[in-house]
C-alpha cells in the first residue's frame, strides 16, 4: 500500500525531470543504457533539484532584484538602483550605523567567541579521550547543551540565571569573591578588564572616529611583514609569505573600494584608479611568475571592475556629461589603458609593457594629486610628518588666526572638526594600504636578478613603516586624548569613547557586579558564555579526530624524551588540524548568523538591553526586514552578508595551509 | 559519585607497580573531579530551570535565594495545563515536526540514494552544486522566500515551514545519509538488478531498511532542529493560535510585569524540553557517532 503511494508521488517527477534529462541525453547521442541511468539519477535527485530551483536559485535571483528596489510590505515595487546599498554602506544614516554595529558585533562573537569555543571543545575532548568507566555518560552530558541551546527554553534559563540582581551567576560570583581576598581582587580585575574592553569596542561600533590610528593599522601590518622578511637570505617561502599578505591587503582595499567607492553617488572615480592600479600590480607579479591563469583572472576581474565603475557612473543620478567628463575620461585611461596593454605581446614583453603603462599612469596621478603645496599641510604631508614624528593634530592654542587656513579652521567648531573633518582633510587610510601593497608587490616581483633593489626596498620599507607606525600611533593617542577631553569638557554624556574612558579610569569598588542583561558592556560576554556552554558539537569532532591519531607516534615521541606539552604541540595539534579547521569555519559562520540567543535576550521580560549593542548581522537583517517591513533593504543586507560570509569562508580555505590532511 | 568510580577504576588497575598505580589513581580521581565539575556547569541550567519551575513567586523574589524549592510546588504546571493556548501550541509543534520529518526523510533518502548508489552522468556536477549550497548563507534566500510565500497567500499557515522539507531539506543531512549509503556493499544492488528489480524497488526494499541507523540519526537531527526552530515561525506565524511552543514560551510572558514570573516561564520551558531530552537520551549513541563521522570527513 505505502509502496504504491510512493510510486504515485515519484512517478510524476520521473516524467518531469527524468524524461527531460533522458531526452536531452538522446539528443546529444548518448547510448540507451546510459540514457536510462541518467533518467534514474535525475529522477531520484529530483526532489533536491526542484527544491534547489524553487527555494534557492529562484529566491536568490529574486532577492538580488529586490535589493535594487524600494520594496516594502504593502507598497508597489519600485526600481531605485543602488540606493539601498548606498544607505547601508556609506554616509551616516541610521541604517548604515546599524549595519556597521551589527557587523562589528558579529566579528566580536567570531573573534572572541570562536577561539574560546574551540579551546573549550578541545579541552573537553582531551579529557574524554581515554578509557575509563562512565566516560560515555560524561560525553552525553557534555553534548547535551547543544541539543538544548538551539531552542528558547534553556536560553531563557540562562537569561534568568544571568539576571544582575538575584541571578544565580552573580550570587555565585559574589560568594566566590567574598571567600578569599585574592578572589575578590580577581573578581574586580575581571570586571575592570571586561568593562574597559567592551567600552572600547562599544565606542568603535558606535562609529566614534579613531583618527590617526586608522593609519597605524596598515603601517603596522607592513612593518610586521617586512620584519619577517629582512633577515637572512631570500627564499621561496619568504616570497610566498609576502604574496599572501599582499593578497590580503589587496583584498581589503578592493573590498573597501568596491563597497564604499562603487556605491557612492556619483561614483568616486579615484577609487576606480586605485582598484585598477592594485589589479595591475597583481597582473605584473603573476606574469613575472608565469602564472597565466591567475593573470587572466585578474585581467577579467579588473576589466569588470572598470566597466562596472564606468557604467554605474553613467547611470548614477548625479552624473552630468559636462561636469564629470574629465574624471570619466581619466578613469577610462587610468584603468583601461594599462589593462588593455597587458593583454598584448608575449609574456616577457607583456610584463614590461604593463609595468611601463602603469608607471606612466602613476606619474599622472601623482602629478594631479600632489600639486605644489601639498607637502606643506596638504594631504600628502602625512607621508612626511609621521616618519619625522611630528603631529598633524592641531590644538586650538597652536593656531594662528592671521593665516588663511587656520582662520578657516577656527571658524568651525573644534570638536566638529575632529569628528567630521579629520578624514576629509587628511587622505584616506586606503592610500597607506595601497603603499603596503606597492612595496610588497615590488619585493615579490623583483626576481633574483635584482637582489640589491629588493634588499633596498625591504630596508626602505622597514624604516618607513617603523617610523610611520610610531608617528601615527603617537598622533592617534594625542587625537584620542584631545577629542575625549574636549567632549568631556563640553559636558556631553556620549563623548568620544565615553564608556571606555569611564570604565578604565577607576578600578571597580567592592560593590560592583556584572550587569549581564542591563549593560551594553556585558551583553556580549553573556552571549559568549552561553555559546561556550554549548560547544559540545565541536567536542565530538575533536574526539573523533583524537581517536584517529596513531598511538605509535606518542610512544616514539616519549622514547625520544618529548614532554607532554611538546607531544601536544608537535603531534596532537598537527594531527587534528583538519578538525580544528572544520570547527573554525563552522564557528565563524555560526557567529555571523547568531540569532536565537539574541532574539531571546532582546525580546524578553525584565531586560532593557539596547538591541544595537548586541544584535548580530543576521538579527539586524531579521529586524529590518520582518519587523520594520523594509523588504528591499533587507534583500540588500542579505546580499552584503552573503558576500561577507562567503569571503570569510573562502579566505579560511585559502589560508588553510596549516591544515595537515596527510593523517 | 566521584569516590565510587575511583574505587572501581582502582580495582581494575594491576597492583604490580604500586607507586605508579597510586599516581594513576590520583590522576583518575582528578580527572573525575574535573569532569564532575564540568558536568555541573553543563547540567546546571537544566537543574535551575526545573528547580525554579517548582518554586512560588515569593521564593524567587530577589533577597530570597534557594537552589532548590523548599517544598516543591506543582501549581505552576497546573496553571499551565489549564490553558488552552498551551495545548494549542504543543499540538502545533507536534504537527509541524511530524510533517517536516515525514517529508524531509522521504525526500532526502531518495536524493542520497541517487548520489550514492546510482551512477549517472551529471552526478558529480549536481553533487558539487549541492555541497556548494552549504556555503550559501540561509539569509540570502530568506527575504525572497518570504515574498514567494506572501504572494502564494501562505503567511499565517504552516506551509512555509513544512513544505520546503519535501524538496530535499538540507544539504548537510543529504551528505550524512549519502556517506552512510556509500558504505553498503555494491553487490546488493547488482544482485537485485539481476533479479530484475527497478531502482525504485532497490531503494525501498534494500537500501532503506539497511540505512535505518543513519535515517534514525537524520530524523533526530531534524526533530531537534524543528522542535527548537524559532526563526521561521517568528517570520511566518503571527497569530497566537498558530504559535508553536518556542513562540508560545517567548511571547507568553513578553509583558513588562515586575517581578518577572520566572516560575511560569520555567514550567513551560520544562514541558517544552522533555521531548528533546527523551529523544536525545534514547538515540544519543547513534547521534554522537554520526556527527563524529561527518566531522572527520569535513
Amino acid at each position: 500500500m505505502l509502496h504504491s503511494v510512493l510510486i504515485a508521488v515519484v512517478k510524476p517527477q520521473r516524467f518531469l525531470l527524468g524524461k527531460s534529462a533522458a531526452l536531452i541525453a538522446k539528443w546529444r547521442g548518448v547510448k540507451v543504457t546510459e540514457q536510462r541511468k541518467i533518467a534514474n539519477g535525475f529522477m531520484f535527485s529530483g526532489p533536491w533539484i526542484i527544491g534547489f530551483v524553487i527555494f534557492v536559485v529562484g529566491p536568490a535571483l529574486y532577492s538580488l532584484f529586490l535589493s535594487f528596489t524600494s520594496a516594502k510590505i504593502g507598497d508597489p515595487i519600485q526600481w531605485i538602483g543602488l540606493a539601498n546599498y548606498r544607505t547601508l554602506l556609506i554616509g551616516h544614516s541610521t541604517e548604515a550605523q546599524g549595519l556597521n554595529q551589527a557587523m562589528l558585533n558579529s566579528f566580536y562573537y567570531a573573534i572572541i567567541g570562536v577561539p574560546l569555543q574551540i579551546i573549550a571543545a578541545l579541552g573537553m575532548a582531551m579529557l574524554l579521550n581515554r578509557e575509563l568507566p562512565l566516560i560515555r555518560g560524561f560525553r552525553t552530558i557534555f553534548y547535551l547543551p547543544v541539543i538544548l541551546a538551539g531552542g528558547p527554553a534553556l536560553l531563557l534559563a540562562w537569561r534568568y540565571m544571568l539576571t544582575s540582581n538575584g541571578g544565580f551567576v552573580n550570587i555565585i560570583l559574589r560568594k566566590f569573591a567574598d571567600s578569599f581576598f585574592l578572589f575578590g581582587f580577581l573578581y574586580k580585575l575581571m570586571i575592570y578588564l571586561v568593562e574597559s574592553f567592551d567600552g572600547f569596542f562599544t565606542g568603535l561600533t558606535r562609529g566614534d572616529p579613531v583618527g590617526p590610528f586608522a593609519y597605524t593599522i596598515p603601517a603596522a601590518i607592513g612593518l610586521l611583514t617586512l620584519l619577517t622578511l629582512f633577515r637572512g637570505g631570500w627564499s621561496e617561502s619568504k616570497r610566498s609569505r609576502a604574496l599572501r599578505v599582499l593578497e590580503l591587503v589587496i583584498l581589503i582595499t578592493v573590498y573597501s573600494l568596491a563597497f564604499k567607492g562603487l556605491v557612492s553617488d556619483p561614483i568616486d572615480l579615484s577609487w576606480t584608479y586605485f582598484g585598477c592600479g592594485l589589479a595591475l600590480v597583481f597582473i605584473i607579479i603573476n606574469a613575472a611568475q608565469g602564472k597565466k591563469s591567475l593573470v587572466r583572472l585578474w585581467q577579467v576581474g579588473a576589466l569588470i571592475f572598470v566597466i562596472a565603475g564606468i557604467v554605474l557612473t553613467l547611470l548614477s543620478s548625479g552624473f552630468t556629461f559636462t561636469g564629470n567628463t574629465t574624471a570619466y575620461l581619466t578613469a577610462m585611461i587610468v584603468g583601461g589603458f594599462p589593462l588593455v596593454v597587458s593583454l598584448f605581446g608575449n609574456w616577457t614583453r607583456r610584463k614590461y609593457l604593463t609595468l611601463g603603462a602603469l608607471l606612466v599612469i602613476l606619474a599622472i596621478i601623482l602629478f594631479v594629486r600632489l600639486v605644489p603645496g601639498q607637502l606643506d599641510g596638504g594631504q600628502v604631508s602625512l607621508l612626511v610628518r609621521y616618519p619625522t614624528l611630528q603631529s598633524t593634530i592641531k590644538s586650538p592654542a597652536d593656531l594662528d588666526p592671521t593665516k588663511a587656513t587656520d582662520k578657516d579652521f577656527l571658524k568651525n567648531d573644534y570638536v566638529d572638526y575632529l569628528k567630521n573633518g579629520y578624514n576629509k582633510d587628511n587622505f584616506s587610510p586606503l592610500w597607506i594600504w595601497g603603499l603596503v601593497a606597492v612595496i610588497l608587490g615590488g619585493i615579490v616581483a623583483l626576481n633574483n636578478r635584482f637582489p640589491k633593489a629588493r634588499q633596498a626596498l625591504i630596508y626602505g620599507g622597514l624604516a618607513f613603516f617603523l617610523l610611520f607606525t610610531i608617528g601615527s600611533f603617537r598622533d592617534g593617542q594625542a587625537y584620542f586624548q584631545t577629542y575625549s577631553d574636549t567632549g568631556k569638557a563640553a559636558g556631553s554624556p556620549v563623548y568620544h569613547f565615553a564608556l571606555f574612558r569611564t570604565a578604565s579610569a577607576t578600578f571597580p569598588t567592592d560593590d560592583r557586579r556584572p550587569l549581564w542583561m542591563e549593560s551594553e558592556l556585558w551583553s556580549k560576554p553573556a552571549l559568549i558564555i552561553i555559546t561556550v556552554w554549548s560547544s559540545g558539537a565541536g567536542m565530538l569532532i575533536f574526539l573523533a579526530a583524537l581517536k584517529g591519531v596513531p598511538p605509535q607516534l606518542y610512544e616514539a615521541a616519549e622514547v625520544d624524551g618529548a614532554n607532554r606539552l611538546q607531544r601536544f604541540i608537535s603531534i596532537t595539534l598537527p594531527m587534528i588540524s583538519p578538525a580544528i579547521f572544520y570547527n573554525v569555519i563552522i564557528g565563524v559562520i555560526a557567529a555571523l548568523q547568531t540569532f536565537d540567543t539574541i532574539y531571546i535576550m532582546v525580546n524578553n521580560p525584565g531586560g532593557n538591553l539596547i538591541t544595537d549593542q548586541i544584535q548580530s548581522a543576521a538579527y539586524f537583517l531579521f529586524a529590518r526586514t520582518f519587523q520594520q517591513g523594509q523588504i528591499g533593504e533587507g534583500a540588500a543586507i542579505s546580499w552584503i552578508l552573503a558576500v561577507i560570509i562567503l569571503t570569510a569562508t573562502v579566505l579560511q580555505f585559502r589560508y588553510s595551509n596549516w591544515v595537515n590532511y596527510e593523517a | 559519585m566521584t569516590t565510587a568510580t575511583t574505587t572501581l577504576s582502582e580495582a581494575q588497575t594491576k597492583p604490580s607497580l604500586r607507586i605508579r598505580s597510586a599516581m594513576g589513581g590520583l590522576k583518575t580521581t582528578l580527572i573525575y573531579a574535573v569532569m564532575g565539575l564540568l558536568s555541573l556547569f553543563f547540567l546546571f541550567p537544566l537543574v535551575w530551570m526545573i528547580g525554579t519551575s517548582l518554586k512560588t513567586i515569593t521564593e524567587i523574589t530577589p533577597p530570597q535565594f534557594n537552589l532548590l524549592p523548599v517544598v516543591p510546588q506543582f501549581q505552576n504546571y497546573a496553571k499551565l495545563l489549564s490553558q488552552e493556548a498551551f495545548y494549542q501550541a504543543y499540538t502545533n509543534s507536534i504537527f509541524i515536526a511530524t510533517i517536516v520529518l515525514l517529508g524531509t526523510v522521504f525526500s532526502i533518502s531518495l536524493v542520497a540514494y541517487a548520489f550514492s548508489r546510482l551512477e549517472w552522468k551529471g552526478r558529480g556536477i549536481v553533487f558539487a552544486l549541492m555541497m556548494g549550497t552549504l556555503l550559501l548563507p540561509s539569509q540570502a534566500t530568506l527575504v525572497p522566500q518570504y515574498a514567494l510565500f506572501f504572494n502564494l497567500g501562505w503567511l499565517q499557515t504552516f506551509n512555509p515551514i513544512t513544505l520546503p522539507g519535501f524538496f530535499g531539506g538540507g544539504a548537510a543531512l543529504i551528505f550524512l545519509l549519502r556517506q552512510f549509503m556509500l558504505t553498503l556493499p555494491k553487490e546488493l544492488d547488482e544482485a537485485a538488478v539481476m533479479d530484475g528489480a527497478t531502482p525504485l524497488e532497490i531503494w525501498w526494499y534494500i537500501i532503506m531498511p539497511l540505512s535505518r541507523p543513519a535515517i534514525a540519526t537524520v530524523t533526530v537531527f531534524l526533530f531537534v532542529g524543528q522542535w527548537n526552530n524559532l526563526l521561521l515561525p517568528s517570520i511566518y506565524l503571527q497569530r497566537s493560535q498558530l504559535f508553536p511552543m518556542p513562540l508560545f514560551i517567548v511571547f507568553k510572558n513578553n509583558s513588562n510585569v515586575t517581578p518577572v514570573p520566572w516560575q511560569d516561564i520555567m514550567a513551560a520551558s520544562v514541558l517544552f524540553v522533555i521531548p528533546l531530552l527523551v529523544v536525545f537520551i534514547l538515540t544519543q549513541r547513534y547521534f554522537v557517532q554520526s556527527i563524529a563521522m561527518t566531522g572527520s570527513k569535513g
